[in-house]
């Protein structure tokens, strides 16, 4: 339970989002890429970070600058980011944005100024986009397809009627809701019946506790699915706790501390969306556009890939 | 607030209008058998009181009489139980501070109301804060209004833009009273108003209550000093466990008469001047220039305390008393200057230096400095010495309990059980406590601050003889009091202060309150500059 | 402030019989939610859901614990949810250094951690106590620093394998109580009687209530309050390696927002935000209303959005209740 995330995700932000910039300042003949990430406490987004490096120092061709926040939330910190871009005349700008609305109006002011902005990670709003008047390609995973292949081999474990439950992600937040949605797509398709459903933020402790609570009311669980890796590891401290070995647990993400839980059998699967290279991909598309290719547009689609006992050996 | 209710006060809500009762005399406030208890508590037991117009009542009682309940009754805070109330002939049933306001009855009441950190315009005129266009404050008409009322009290020098804060105690009780006078009155009630001042800045309250008064004013003066009550009032009432027990005009009544009728009882001679002086030549302590931080003189203070003797020091308010003993017992530190004491000769650097050196300080303000009132009596006896009542760290609750009893009985303290709160005690009884926990150390020197302020005169007495049997067991006492008859009755010698340096002593032939007076208004080296 | 009368007041309550009040008043809101709970769901007074409970109530109570000491000398700590994720860290980098036995790498890790807990803490009562700042702004750093620094330590990554014994320890049962509550509880009374029994603890509670005249009495105030904290930083690392033995995974984004369900415990508990008023039997109950709130409320059906709803309700109502009380005991 959290009586109040807000406070503590404001004093963060109040206190220290300092901008970690990389990269020469003053290289005139290459591009320049800015990318805004959300938090670096998250190892998806520095992992994905990592990867966008790498690439940048590989390839040689464009100068990359990245900025990251302190948590998930943080919105304005990524808002004065971008505005730092535009002032800096970067050429292109991607976007893990920490809100599918808010990050419109400023990356519009982008676009506008003539960057190229490619948005990855979470799409921002369509409705919220059109309404803008703004235009902006998407490169990113389809959480709710991944979700929806988790949640497939969980069914698949455990036969029409299973009885699932879900915890879900922070109420809200975009991945969260796609991630619920594709879950709820595989029951409704493998006719496996939805027990309960709540957040546990994302956070293995409080997943520990709210799956034991739900444990309790509902002895006859059979499967979970988790939104993510680390609330899949509570599940599975919960279930060891209780001595079940019968339930079935699938998460997203696949971090590192997952991978032996696989090999166990105690979590049945996750999905890797490939966070590593996402930034790199978007990277590239957006220098292709400033080399003289068509102009992105929609929903270019990343890769998504089962992780199962099987699929690691 | 409506516009036109707006210029009705800026016109009228100066003290120099307040004059609008016409007739002179007549009754203003009628009080009849008012009676309150707070539930087994008989707080009022039939109180009768009447003001004329134009008159200057005075009202004396011991704490606990019911001074205070009668008081918040009048403002509306506390709500009687039966009798009745008419101003001006008309039943008068204040609901609350505000309505009680509205219907022209001002209180200053004894804690300080004040916002320390707004100007002193803003705390004048916070009960109505002119407004320009219905919304903005009019900071000008503000600080305008402020003026007039600061300058109607006689604070001419006090800046209206100035934080409250940064103004003295002294000061901020007149800014208190200018701000009761804000608004249209009838009846003024001072509550122990001069408890702060000294007797310069009473004197020049006084001149204004008269002022008051005589535009028709009914002034009811609740006040522990006797002699303002014999110089200023032209009747007085005199409460005693929550009745009131008589009125008399001021031509029948006399100090004696008054301390008779208050305490019931004929009291001791505690409070006259005439007692042995056990004062010895041993010297205990010598202080040797000693100039705390803050000073502007750079001489410092000298003094030698004997064994024995009650050494008193007198002067004005901001004459540097209090900071000269915070910096004798540590507590602020002395920026030159030695101590001499069984063999050392620097200042204490912090108070526990000054414990182990057997001085103990008994501060003047009880609560904020001296006690810990939520916590129980026992507990507070102990604090200063934990290791009588604990082993390795661990507290013993019968030994707490029987150390505060011994105490508690030496000191004749008046308590229901060594477990009670502090807060449950008179303000005399507390001072007892604040006592019994030095004496627990058994201090050989004992620093008092104010040892009797806010304590009713059956107390003080009490206090006085306290005081007098350490000197008979050998100690050391130094009394600092801003009470002349107090230092008199106690003291063996008198040192008086002024622009943090001693500007004279006094011997007991010497003492009178010309002699001290004279010597606290010694601002100059030599010169003996005027006072305004 | 009503003046007292000269007739003597009535014999009133006793210490002890007003502890007994307060404390009640809490814990028979706390039987009333069990009652209701009981009585409106089927698993809750179940010996699985009750070891369930305590589980869930253990770190919060063991961080509840240690900063009821810093509420009551009047002060605040916000960073130990922060200072949980950096213990935790530590904790687990040194039990997974190579060349150590299981009891050897489990005994330093729980040192290590302890000791980051109690450095920390010793710091925000430093700076704290030395320059006179609100512990509030003090330990709002702190809880960016130990954030930083447990995301420097892991280079922001999960560490999440342990000795097997170690885990074992984090979910065993003594009769259906968790080993890991029964150290809570062990902290508790050890707290309890130092808070009531002892020169310290009477001192902290006498700098609570009027810290001048504590340092007028001529005891060191400014170590009271250094002690204060680093006590509640030192519980802070019990509880981290509480964490790690229960859930196997040690990572620097563990424990966002863990200070306000501490404080909160405390404040339902019965402890004056102001300082001077309170104990750690309070804090104990306050942790398990909120413990029995979470489990029952699931156990319930009600949505996450009324569980939240409902919880801060009862922060506000325990603060009014509080207000009652005061009057009722003195």
């Amino acid at each position: 339970m959290r009586l109040s995330k807000l406070l503590t995700v404001s004093a963060l932000a109040v206190s220290l989002a300092v901008p970690a910039m990389t990269g020469a300042a003053f290289a005139q003949d290459k591009p320049v890429v800015g990318l805004v990430m959300k938090s670096l406490a998250n190892e998806f987004f520095k992992n994905m970070l990592e990867g966008a490096e790498a690439h940048a120092a590989e390839k040689g061709t464009y100068e990359l600058r990245a900025v990251g926040m302190q948590s998930e939330t943080d919105i304005e910190t990524q808002i004065n980011a971008v505005e730092n871009f535009i002032t800096q005349q970067v050429d292109v700008i991607v976007i893990a944005p920490a809100d599918s609305r808010a990050l419109i109006a400023p990356l519009k002011r982008a676009a506008d100024a003539g960057i190229e902005v490619v948005n990855i990670d979470v799409e921002l709003d369509p409705q919220a986009k059109t309404d803008a008047g703004v235009e902006l390609a998407f490169v990113g995973p389809d959480n709710r397809e991944g979700a929806r292949m988790s949640g497939d081999t969980l069914a698949a474990e455990l036969g029409q009627g299973g009885k699932v439950v879900i915890l879900e992600g922070n109420p809200g937040a975009d991945n969260a809701i796609q991630r619920k949605l594709g879950f709820d797509d595989s029951i409704a398709a493998n006719g496996l019946e939805l027990v309960d459903s709540r957040t546990a933020h994302w956070e293995t402790e409080e997943a520990n506790s709210v799956f034991t609570n739900m444990l309790t009311a509902n002895p006859d669980i059979q499967g979970v699915m988790a939104a993510n890796d680390s609330m899949a590891l509570g599940v599975v401290k919960a279930l060891e706790a209780a001595n079940r070995t019968d339930i079935k647990v699938v998460g997203f993400d696949n971090i590192s501390a997952i991978r032996p839980m696989i090999q166990e059998g105690k979590v049945l699967a996750t999905v890797d969306q490939f966070g590593s290279q996402m930034a790199a991909q978007a990277i590239d598309k957006a220098l292709e556009v400033l080399a003289g290719a068509p102009p992105l547009e929609g929903w270019i689609k990343t890769d998504l890939a089962l992780i199962t006992a099987d699929t690691q050996n | 607030m409506s516009d036109r209710h707006l210029v009705k006060e800026s016109e009228a809500g100066m003290p120099e209008t307040i004059a609008s009762v016409p007739s002179p005399s007549g009754s203003a406030l009628k009080l009849t058998q008012i009676k309150k208890r707070f539930g087994g508590i008989i707080a009022l037991d039939g109180v009768d009181l009447a003001l004329e117009r134009g008159e200057i009542h005075g009202l004396v009682g011991e704490n606990g009489a019911g001074k205070s309940t009668l008081i918040k009754t009048l403002c509306g805070i506390v709500h009687r139980d039966s009798g009745t109330m008419t101003l001006g002939g008309q039943p008068y049933e204040p609901s609350g501070p505000r309505e009680a306001k509205r219907a022209g009855v001002q209180v200053v009441h004894q804690e300080f109301n004040l916002m320390p950190h707004l100007t002193v315009a803003e705390n004048v005129c916070f009960e109505h804060l002119p407004r320009q266009w219905g919304v903005f404050l009019d900071r000008d008409e503000m600080n305008a209004r402020a003026r007039k009322a600061l300058d109607a009290v006689g604070l001419s020098e006090v800046p209206v833009t100035a934080n409250v804060q940064s103004l003295g105690i002294a000061l901020r009780q007149l800014v208190e009273i200018a701000r009761a006078l804000m608004s249209d009155s009838s009846i003024l009630v001072l509550d122990e108003p001069t408890a702060t001042l000294t007797s310069h800045e009473a004197q020049r309250l006084f001149q204004l209550v008269h002022e008051l008064a005589d535009k028709g004013v009914a002034v009811l003066l609740v006040t522990h000093h006797l002699n303002e009550i014999m110089d200023h009032c032209d009747r007085i009432t005199v409460m005693r466990n929550g009745v009131s027990v008589e009125t008399m005009p001021i031509a029948e009544a006399s100090t004696e008469r008054l301390i008779q009728s208050m305490v019931g009882r004929r009291l001791a001679g505690e409070l006259a001047s005439d007692h042995p002086s056990f004062a010895t030549d041993k010297v205990m302590l010598s202080v040797r220039g000693l100039v705390h931080t803050s000073s502007k003189n750079s001489k410092g203070v000298s003094l030698d305390l004997h064994k024995g003797e009650i050494l008193g020091i007198g002067g004005l308010v901001g004459a540097g008393r209090t900071e000269f003993l915070r910096a004798l017992f540590g507590i602020e530190s002395a920026s030159s200057g030695s101590i001499l004491r069984n063999g050392r000769t620097t200042p204490y650097s912090k108070p526990s230096e000054a414990i182990k050196d057997g001085i103990a300080f008994v501060t003047e303000d009880r609560k904020d400095e001296g006690l810990i009132l939520r916590m129980p009596i026992a507990a507070n006896i102990c604090l200063a010495d934990m290791r009588k009542v604990s082993s390795r760290g661990l507290l013993s609750r019968s030994r707490e309990t029987s150390l505060a009893k011994k105490l508690g009985a030496k000191l004749a303290l008046k308590y229901g059980g060594p477990q009670d709160a502090v807060s449950t005690l008179s303000g005399g009884n507390q001072q007892k406590v604040v006592l019994a926990k030095w004496l627990s150390r058994d201090p050989k020197i004992l620093i008092l601050d104010e040892p009797t302020r806010g304590v009713d005169v059956g107390a003080k007495a009490e206090i006085y003889a306290l005081l007098r049997d350490f000197a008979a067991e050998g100690r050391g006492l130094i009394v600092v009091s801003s009470e002349i008859n107090e230092l008199m009755a106690l003291c063996d010698r008198i040192l008086v202060m002024a622009n943090h340096r001693i500007t004279g002593e006094l011997k007991r032939p010497e003492f009178s309150e010309e002699n001290i007076l004279r010597l606290a208004y010694q601002f100059g080296d030599d010169s003996q500059t005027g006072v305004h | 402030m009503i003046e007292t009368p000269t007739t003597p007041p009535p014999a009133s309550r006793s210490p002890m019989v007003k502890n007994i009040i307060r404390e009640s008043g809490i814990a028979i809101a706390l039987l009333l939610l069990v009652l209701v709970f009981s009585l409106t769901t089927e698993h809750f007074l179940t010996t699985a859901n009750v070891t369930n409970i305590l589980t869930q109530v253990t770190i919060n109570l063991i961080l509840g614990v240690g900063i009821t000491f810093v509420i009551l000398i009047g002060g605040i700590d916000l960073s130990v949810g922060s200072v949980l994720a950096l213990c935790a860290v530590v904790g687990g980098t040194v039990m997974n250094l190579p060349g150590l036995g299981v009891i050897e790498a489990v005994t330093f890790a729980t040192l290590a951690s302890v000791a980051v807990g109690i450095a920390c803490g010793m710091l925000n009562g430093l700076i704290s106590a030395y320059w006179g700042l609100p512990s509030f702004i003090v330990t709002l750093g702190m809880l960016n620093i130990a954030r930083g620094a447990a995301l420097t330590v892991t280079d922001a990554r999960t560490i999440y394998s342990f000795p097997p014994a170690f885990n074992a320890f984090g979910s065993q049962t003594f009769f259906g109580v968790p080993l890991v509550f029964l150290v809570a509880l062990l902290l508790v009374l050890v707290s309890w009687f130092v808070l009531t029994r002892t020169v310290f603890g009477r001192i902290l509670y006498g700098i609570g209530n009027n810290e001048e005249a504590v340092r007028l009495a001529g005891h060191p105030v400014f170590w009271y309050k250094v002690a204060a904290f680093t006590i509640a930083g030192a519980a802070v690392g019990v509880g981290a390696m509480i964490y790690v033995a229960r859930l196997n995974i040690a990572s620097p984004i563990i424990g966002v927002g863990f200070e306000l369900n501490a404080i909160a415990a405390v404040i339902i508990g019965g402890t004056s935000l102001n300082g001077g008023r309170g104990s750690v039997l309070g804090t104990l109950l306050g942790a398990f209303i909120i413990g029995v709130l979470a489990n029952g409320l699931v156990l319930l059906g009600l949505s996450d959005f009324m569980r939240q709803m409902i919880t801060g309700g009862v922060i506000i109502l325990a603060v009014i209740v509080d207000k009652y009380r005061e009057r009722l005991s003195t």
